[in-house]
């Protein structure tokens, strides 16, 4: 049993991975903890949806239509609300409070335009078969999730340490007035990031929507709850931390459940949580919060 | 004077939530004048809530005596979890207190003696409107000596600047403590009040979503003054009833005023400051007219 | 329907309300139309709308109109209260339907029965829910008389002897079907493997799965709703876990069948409808919802339906004379008497024992089918 468990702890653990992807990197570039992640996530599962059953779009034009969608989304409420706030260089709190605002919205938009009882992939569209070694089981889907967030964390780890845009990236997460004194097209890269990181959630979204075939207006709340603790636990701004965080939450969540009682898998993750924030509220591979200009 | 009976009768419950609200948004607005973004309330509320009805529920207690085990128990709560939570600050310390209500929602669903996600059933309705409002009006009263004495004043220092106000002898632990403490109270105190004239209570009610629902009534009134949160209270509780008609949607104006707030009128609704800076305005445009 | 049509005549069932001539039967439906518990609220407030217009298309009750005055409770118990409390106190509807969700049942009908008002529920399972009093009706089947047929007519067929069980441990619902499971494995004798949960919402399964699959059942019992139900049972066959399901009143939806049409073959339910259920009433009743609704029905909207026509059927005994406490009383006495063959099958109520010697309000009697899941359909199990 126990090997079948480290593979389900895997498995969770980088769906956990991929959502926190592009929190963290909101959070690293523009400090802002983006609570409005869970609805551009849960529009790119919509934005698939739309495109696979109303439209009869192959598969990966409904994911690529998640991508745009909900990257859009996020540039919007980027251009919308998050800028006009960092001209007013509010404190960290208050553009949390606004994309919460932002979630109440459009999750009840989303009710209102596509009702609320789950939607479905159609079962064709489904990747099928499975691996089986021995006594464990894993699915085509779960193997490509996996495989998808260590790809995109290697290659956002690598744009943001290798690339021109990643260092300049990197020089505005330590001061943006000096980066801007560089010549950086500091807002410019700003709405870049939102963009990437909204649409990120959205590819998450579709994902996660076909991993568990349940989309609902609802799904993107509790995947925040995770997504938050995920971010703290690896770091606040690391991509690295995300994966990490991800992979640690879930394997928390799994062997509590496995070895423990199924009761406690909620409990431990948010309990261990609130002790890493005790001990060492940086996470695993976090900065602490300082900026110096 | 049937016409009145019947509104009451109809309105009622709502009447009593907003008082509720009220207590529970100066609850947070306590902690927040304290620099303490605390999203610790809803569960506080929670643990105060099944505090009392399992008083009257398994003891019998008289109401007086069930509402003071509501506002102990958070308190003792607050005293063990703060002493190490408030060494956090900002994000860290709203994420804290975050885990440490979604913590609270699940041990209250797992036990047996909360009654699990049923809950508790046929509590007594001994709440009345007298009650509320006096405790408001005391709490009220309470908050604004507070604001004017030395305790205010230290916890305005510490949100200013913690270092200066340590710098200055002010035992920031301390205060950040009692303000925290003395928050959970007020919510323990509101939850009980509540569980006795709904019935019912269940774990459902005092998680992340409800803790928002508070942060959004304080935030939209305003921070700067004790009229701020029972206003945003008032506004957020009777609205969705007044928007019936928009069915799905009203949520949504929820969120839209939430968002327009921040944006727009950053200090909320109620900022005495920006009154009179708007009536000094309008004086000098009438004073420099010819 | 479309959203503007619906939105404009939900307006318009405002309008009327306010409007209602005279002669018009009011009655308040309080359900969840948003939120959480809306995907039952709302197949639920169909159901109603469906069966009065039929209604009131064939001339009404007596020649009165059923007019219905629908609200959101959104699922949560303090609307719950709010919305009993404005159906009772300013629209004086003659009886109220719902809410959605036990919890909110337990807050409100209360308030209904202190009023002396029939709150009549359709989706209220939990225990104690007609404990509350002589006012509170439900229709939906108590889990308590359809678990002990499911269990022992799948022991018999596959020949069980211990099973593991699933269930939900959030919602009072599910917690209530798994209380009553655990008893009657109790009262069988057989012996349970392992016992796991989960929470609403969740969708990973594979944790408590792999526990339950090393434990090596015959079968698993799982209270659970559709939504998670239908995970359960594709991620148990991913990993490789073939024993058959026994499932609890969740069970019944065609969402089963959205996610696998394979996954769940040799499953079986008790239920008190299925829509294969041959029964003229539940034939006419599936097509009219698919024609008016463009969506099949579940098992919720069918006893929103089956309630609104034993309502009916109630009003037309008795002489509504305006007077309304009057009125209100005389539908709580005719209520009990009532007995119909609905698209649930025939039905007639029960009421159920007094708590503390006070009088307690009325059950759904009615006999539970079992159905077996084959070739992706709900099918009437006869002993095969």
């Amino acid at each position: 049993m126990l090997e079948q468990q480290l593979i389900n702890a895997l498995t969770l653990g980088s769906v956990y991975a991929l959502f926190a992807l592009g929190f963290t990197l909101v959070f690293g570039v523009l400090e802002v903890i983006n609570l409005s992640h869970g609805a551009v996530f849960m529009v790119g599962a919509y934005a698939a949806m739309t495109a696979v059953t109303r439209f009869h779009a192959p598969l990966g034009v409904g994911i690529l239509a998640a991508l745009l969608v909900s990257g859009l989304l996020g540039l919007t409420i980027d251009a919308l609300i998050l800028r006009r706030l960092r001209a007013r260089k509010a404190p960290h709190l208050i553009p949390m409070i606004a994309t919460l605002g932002v979630t109440t919205m459009v999750t009840s938009a989303a009710q209102g335009l596509f009702g609320v009882e789950v939607q479905r992939f159609p079962e064709a569209m489904l990747p099928t078969g499975e691996f089986v070694f021995g006594e464990v089981h894993l699915r085509t889907l779960e193997l490509g999730i996996v495989a998808v967030a260590f790809l995109l964390m290697a290659l956002l780890f690598g744009v943001m340490r290798y690339t021109r845009q990643g260092r300049a990236l990197r020089a505005i997460a330590e001061s943006p007035k000096a980066a801007a004194l560089l010549g950086i097209n500091v807002e410019g890269l700003f709405m870049l990031t939102s963009f990437s990181a909204a649409a990120l959630g959205g590819v998450a979204g579709v994902l996660i929507g076909l991993d568990f075939n349940a989309v609902t207006p609802m799904m993107g709340a509790p995947i925040l709850h995770k997504g938050i603790a995920v971010v703290i636990l690896g770091g606040m701004g690391d991509i690295r931390g995300a994966l990490f965080g991800g992979l640690f939450l879930g394997f928390a969540e799994v062997l509590s459940k496995a070895y423990l009682s199924s009761q406690m898998g909620d409990a431990v993750a948010f309990g261990l949580l609130f002790l890493i924030l005790l001990v060492r509220p940086v996470g695993l591979f976090g900065r602490v919060l300082e900026r110096k200009a | 004077m049937a016409a009145f009976a019947d509104f009451w009768a109809t309105y009622s419950t709502l009447v009593y939530s907003v008082g509720i609200h009220a207590l529970l948004a100066l609850s947070l607005w306590l902690t927040l004048s304290c620099g303490l973004l605390s999203l610790a309330n809803a569960a506080f509320m929670g643990i105060g809530a099944y505090t009392a009805a399992l008083l009257t529920l398994q003891l019998h207690w008289p109401f007086p005596a069930a509402l003071l085990g509501g506002a102990v128990v958070p308190a003792v709560v607050a005293l063990i979890i703060g002493a190490p939570t408030l060494r956090l600050s900002g994000v860290y310390l709203a994420m804290a207190t975050l885990a440490f209500g979604e913590v609270t929602r699940i041990l209250i669903l797992n036990l047996q003696i909360t009654g699990g996600p049923e809950g508790l059933n046929g509590i007594p309705l001994l709440t009345t409107g007298w009650h509320i409002v006096i405790i408001l009006a005391v709490a009220g009263y309470g908050l604004a000596r507070i604001r004017r004495s030395r305790l205010g004043r230290a916890f305005e220092a510490i949100r200013e600047d913690e270092v200066a106000a340590r710098l200055m002898g002010i035992d920031i632990e301390g205060h950040k403590l009692a303000a925290f403490t003395l928050g959970a109270v007020l919510a323990g105190v509101a939850g009980a009040l509540n569980a006795h004239f709904t019935f019912f209570i269940s774990p459902r009610e005092y998680g992340f979503e409800n803790a928002v629902d508070i942060l959004t009534m304080t935030i939209l009134g305003g921070t700067t003054s004790l009229i701020g949160p029972v206003l945003g209270a008032s506004i957020l509780t009777l609205l969705p009833e007044l928007l019936r008609f928009l069915h799905a949607y009203r949520l949504a104006v929820n969120g839209l005023i939430l968002v327009v707030v921040v944006l727009f009128l950053p200090t909320g609704l109620w900022d005495a400051r920006r009154f009179r800076q708007l009536l000094k305005n309008r004086r000098a445009r009438k004073g420099g007219q010819p | 329907m479309n959203r503007v049509s619906k939105h404009f005549s939900l307006a318009l069932a405002g309008l009327l309300a306010v409007t209602a001539v005279a002669g018009d039967l009011k009655i308040g439906v309080a359900e969840a139309l948003t939120g959480g518990a809306a995907q039952y609220g709302v197949p639920i407030r169909n159901g109603f709308q469906l069966a009065a217009d039929e209604i009131n298309a064939k001339g009404g009750v007596n020649g009165n109109k059923l007019v219905l005055v629908i609200e959101d409770e959104q699922g949560k118990k303090e609307e719950a209260i709010n919305v009993f409390k404005k159906l009772i106190f300013q629209d004086k509807v003659l009886m109220i339907f719902g809410p959605t969700l036990s919890n909110s049942m337990f807050a409100a009908g209360p308030v209904a029965n202190a009023a002396k008002v029939v709150a009549f529920g359709t989706s209220n399972t939990a225990n104690g829910i007609t404990e509350v009093g002589p006012y509170v009706f439900r229709n939906s089947v108590m889990e308590s008389d359809v678990l002990p047929v499911t269990v022992s007519t799948a022991v018999k067929h596959y020949k069980i002897k211990k099973v593991a069980v699933i269930y939900g441990n959030d919602d009072a619902f599910t917690k209530s079907g798994y209380d009553v499971f655990k008893k009657v494995l109790e009262d069988q004798k057989i012996p349970v493997t392992t016992t796991e949960t989960y929470v609403k919402g969740d969708v990973d399964f594979k944790a408590q799965l792999t526990k339950i699959k090393a434990s090596n059942p015959d079968a698993i019992i799982c209270s659970g709703l559709a939504e998670e139900a239908a995970n359960i049972i594709v991620q148990a066959r991913g990993l490789g876990l073939k024993v058959p399901f026994i499932g609890g009143n969740g069970f019944n939806s065609p969402k089963m069948f959205e996610v696998s049409k394979t996954a769940g073959e040799g499953t079986f339910v008790g239920s008190p409808w299925a829509n294969t259920n041959p029964n003229a009433a539940n034939q006419h009743f599936v097509a009219a919802y698919k024609a008016k609704y463009s969506t099949e029905p579940n098992q919720f909207a069918a006893q929103a339906y089956d309630a609104m026509t034993i309502a009916a059927a109630a009003l037309k005994t008795v002489k509504i004379t305006g007077n309304l406490p009057a009125d209100r009383q005389a539908i709580q006495e005719a209520l009990p008497k009532v007995s119909i063959t609905g698209a649930t099958g025939p039905f007639k109520f029960r009421q159920a024992a007094p708590k503390d010697g006070k009088p307690s309000g009325y059950d759904a009697d009615q006999k539970p089918f079992i159905y077996v899941i084959r070739d992706g359909k709900f099918v009437l199990f006869t002993g095969k």
